[in-house]
């Protein structure tokens, strides 16, 4: 028998391909800008750069663990080896295009990291990490092609604004204002943390993409991009799901042979 | 600003033309000044209410809830010589015409697209109904 290969996501439009790349472990994503880890860990709010981190429990190395065979299988990430504490970042995507949308990126962790917990709402996608393993990982997620600037927001309160106009400069609206635009630099600097505490410092992370970029980096099918429905194999993957899933609730004999 | 049931002015008790114009961005403080002093000129217009997205005072919820939200564009505008506090990134007029009959309100409905094509960059939608009410209901007995 041949060997099982992973399959990601059906389709040929380019949303569908993006899906598959975006979760997929073995594509290594463009990095498209560079933040500083001390700025990342400014945004997030957590600790100040340069702080120890508090723990929650002694490293696993001096405590006693019971006997336990699964934690003899589990290799601790380094955040659960130290007794890091859980710590969060929380994205936010446009529905203008925005390179990622919270699902995707809950397939995407899930499909890339492990010791992460993530949850998916409707504009907005937390993961939840041992702070040591959120620090690469937000720094990761905020230097690749999955942030833009002006359409993704690292909020981790008062998220709204994913679905609605952008403002005059392009960026998602934000009651709070995290970030603001600069004229001069054509920029996006951000000067309140995720929680809209004012940074001690602004903290640039670069130009907005065009229009003409996002729509071919998107994973979002949109009416007045690719529309799903042009995808046959995405459509039908979709009716599968939902007949499969509504014969289940209530015909399950039905679902023989499906 | 939009209150929440009673219009700035009274009720007309007549369902008077409304233009809705809804832009598609959503305006800063100083773009929604502009418009507003464009169209504070024309005749004819009963008042004008605006929505948008509310822009918070202070912080309201998280760890930093109490401090101070400095929001750029929630700041005074001035109108036609009147102060106008901005509690929103606006998105959407509605005009009240106080008019009688068709000609009117079309030349009235040519001079608001004049206004706001010179005055909104990324353009707007404009169409003419009644979307507000416009004579009390059970609701405004009820809140007196």
């Amino acid at each position: 028998m041949a060997a099982y290969k992973r399959q990601f996501y059906p389709g040929s439009t380019t949303p569908a391909k993006n899906r598959r790349r975006y979760m997929d472990p073995k594509v290594k994503l463009k990095k498209l800008r560079d933040v500083s880890m001390d700025d990342v860990v400014r945004i997030m709010g957590h600790r100040n750069p340069g702080e120890d981190y508090k723990s929650i429990h002694p490293p696993i190395e001096e405590g006693k663990e019971p006997d336990c065979p699964i934690r003899k299988l589990v290799t601790p990430i380094e955040g659960a080896k130290h007794g890091d504490r859980i710590r969060y970042i929380q994205f936010t995507d446009s529905v203008y295009f925005a390179p990622i949308s919270p699902y995707q990126r809950a397939w995407m962790y899930l499909s890339r990291y492990r010791g992460i917990d993530t949850g998916t709402l409707s504009g907005r996608q937390i993961i939840e990490v041992r702070e040591r393993d959120l620090e690469v990982l937000a720094k990761e997620y905020i230097d690749n092609e999955t942030f833009d600037p002006a359409l993704t927001g690292i909020r981790g309160a008062t998220v709204h604004g994913h679905a609605c106009r952008l403002d005059e400069h392009g960026l998602m609206f934000d009651a709070w204002q995290r970030y603001v635009w600069d004229d001069e630099k054509k920029e996006v600097v951000y000067v309140k943390d995720q929680v809209a505490i004012p940074l001690d410092r602004r903290i640039s992370v670069g130009k907005p993409a065009a229009m003409s970029d996002l729509k071919k980096r998107t994973t979002i099918f949109r009416a007045d991009g690719v529309d799903m429905r042009d995808d046959k194999e995405v459509t039908m993957y979709g009716l599968r799901i939902h007949k499969l899933r509504t014969l289940g609730g209530y015909q399950p004999w039905k679902v023989k042979g499906e | 600003m939009t209150s929440k049931s009673a219009p700035a002015a009274d009720y007309a008790g007549v369902p008077l033309p409304e233009v809705q114009i809804l832009t598609n961005r959503l305006l800063s403080a100083e773009t929604t000044e502009r418009v507003l002093n464009a169209l504070d000129v024309i005749p004819n217009i009963r008042q004008i209410n605006m929505t948008g997205e509310s822009l918070p005072k202070t912080i309201n919820s998280g760890p930093g809830k109490g401090l101070p939200n400095n929001h750029s564009e929630r700041k005074v505008i001035h109108v036609g010589g009147q102060e106008v506090e901005l509690r929103y990134l606006v998105g959407g007029f509605y005009i009240e015409l106080d008019v009688e009959d068709e000609e009117t309100m079309d030349k009235r409905l040519e001079e608001i697209k004049e206004a706001c094509d010179a005055t909104i960059e990324h353009g707007y939608t404009l169409q003419v109904g009644r979307y507000s009410k416009y004579k009390p209901t059970l609701h405004d007995y009820r809140s007196e």
